[in-house]
């Protein structure tokens, strides 16, 4: 096989155009390299505009190619969009954490991937940048052609960033999974919640749960139900009720039941809610 | 399979290989380099047996091909020590009864060595942290976080006394 390192987004993109589709990119590698290393392999990990975490007005820029690592342990991130943290802190383990990339994360395309989840909640979108120069802001749903597959075409084109709002002064996010241990496990579930609030009621709410579908599923009926509602104990309780209701979840013989699944997405839905508004509680008290 | 000329560093030294570039960063290291220390346990990045270093973090070297090593600094546990005397973290896996069978030990190490570098007043929870992604089947975990600790404990009053002797100088 053949390795390219990039060492800058056009000379990766120059490559990609040379092969006529024979090269693929390839970030950390880690899921990439037990499925099968591509014949001609275009590294765009160390590419220094892949990996800043930036933020403009009111708006964070993910780099494509910042590690779970570096997500889960930037201030920025941790701050602004506290589930994506969670998130990529929940990835696999340290070592995995330290070599795979959010793009990478989005690219493979797996139905509950923790950073997906997250980035779906926080409501971002993707920028990518395809061989002839042309750039598209693309919402995450639009990534997935279906289970573990992505549209987004290795062969032609790149994730160069994810785009979000940051959470304002009335909001915060939250990100929980469950798993049958807390590393190097794969979730059973895993679900991650934005929320506004204003004058002591849900003005906005985003739950995202997975795996529902082949991408990370918004639960609508739950979101509406919440609106004009007071975040307490009777309304965790709804959510919980509610969230479970709405999704149509398949089982896994290695993972836990349909049943279970179901259940354990209305308890978390009702624990990541809450816990985004005590964020948005911390900010007022503090 | 094509062969591509690879230069890294290992344990600080300059090497240049003829490897296929889709080839495991821990094959290269057993198989061409003789660099033993990297264990292939699970060989899917799940036990961290083949902990390696790669530009001061920590890796499975099994999920590393290795063309990305190029230009890269790699360090495994032969690279911890100056060859005389044995690391800190070394002495402490020994002396708090941290290693049974011995194969996790390498990547535990290494693990460890790289949480030291970043943080070096670890706490409990952050040692725990730090090896979640290391497996070890005689279950000594408790040990190993000790070994750790104590380690950590041992290298910071070794600064200590460093910055006093050049103090007195």
């Amino acid at each position: 096989m053949s390795y390219f390192t990039a060492a800058s987004l056009d000379e990766a993109l120059n490559v990609l155009r040379e092969a006529k589709g024979k090269a693929l990119i390839i970030a950390g590698a880690t899921d990439l390299f037990l499925k099968g290393m591509p014949s001609q392999a275009v590294d765009i990990a160390s590419l220094p505009e892949l990996g800043m975490i930036v933020e403009e007005q009111d708006y964070l820029s993910v780099g494509a190619a910042v590690t779970h690592a570096a997500a889960a342990s930037s201030p920025l991130i941790m701050v602004k969009a506290a589930a994506l943290a969670e998130a990529c802190a929940a990835v696999g383990s340290p070592q995995v954490r330290n070599l795979g990339t959010i793009g990478g994360n989005l690219v493979n395309a797996a139905p509950a991937a923790d950073a997906a989840v997250a980035l779906a909640a926080l409501g971002a979108k993707a920028v990518l940048c395809d061989i002839d120069g042309r750039r598209r802001v693309e919402e995450l749903g639009n990534l997935y052609a279906g289970y573990n597959q992505s549209r987004i075409d290795s062969s032609r084109e790149i994730v160069l960033n994810l785009i979000f709002k940051t959470c304002q002064f009335n909001e915060g996010s939250a990100f929980a999974r469950f798993a049958s241990r807390r590393a190097l496990s794969l979730p059973m579930v895993n679900v991650a919640a934005r929320v506004g609030l204003e004058n002591g009621v849900f003005a906005e709410v985003r739950l995202v749960a997975a795996p529902v579908k082949p991408a990370p599923t918004r639960l609508f009926k739950t979101e509406e139900a919440l609106l004009g509602k007071e975040p307490n104990e009777e309304t965790r309780q709804m959510v919980e009720e509610l969230a479970s209701a709405e999704v149509k979840v398949r089982g896994s013989l290695l993972r836990c039941s349909a049943d279970y699944r179901r259940h354990l997405i209305g308890v978390l839905a009702g624990r990541v809610l809450m816990a985004a508004v005590r964020r948005v509680q911390d900010k007022e008290e503090s | 399979m094509d062969i591509g000329k690879i230069t890294f560093l290992l344990n600080d030294e300059p090497v240049t290989i003829y490897a296929d570039p889709a080839e495991s960063l821990l094959h290269l290291l057993r198989d061409q380099l003789g660099c033993m220390s990297p264990k292939e346990g699970c060989g899917r990045g799940e036990c961290g047996a083949c902990t390696v270093i790669l530009d001061g973090k920590a890796v499975n070297s099994c999920l590393v091909p290795a063309g990305k090593a190029a230009g890269k600094n790699i360090r495994t546990i032969e690279g911890i020590s100056d060859g005389k005397s044995v690391h800190p973290l070394q002495r402490a896996f020994v002396e708090k009864g941290a290693v049974q069978c011995g194969f996790c030990t390498s990547g535990m190490i290494m693990s460890a060595y790289a949480l030291l570098a970043e943080n070096p007043a670890p706490r409990q929870e952050e040692v725990k942290r730090a090896i979640s992604g290391n497996l070890c089947r005689c279950s000594g975990y408790k040990q190993i976080e000790e070994a750790i600790m104590t380690a950590a404990e041992e290298m910071n009053e070794n600064r200590v006394r460093f910055v006093e002797k050049e103090q007195k100088e």
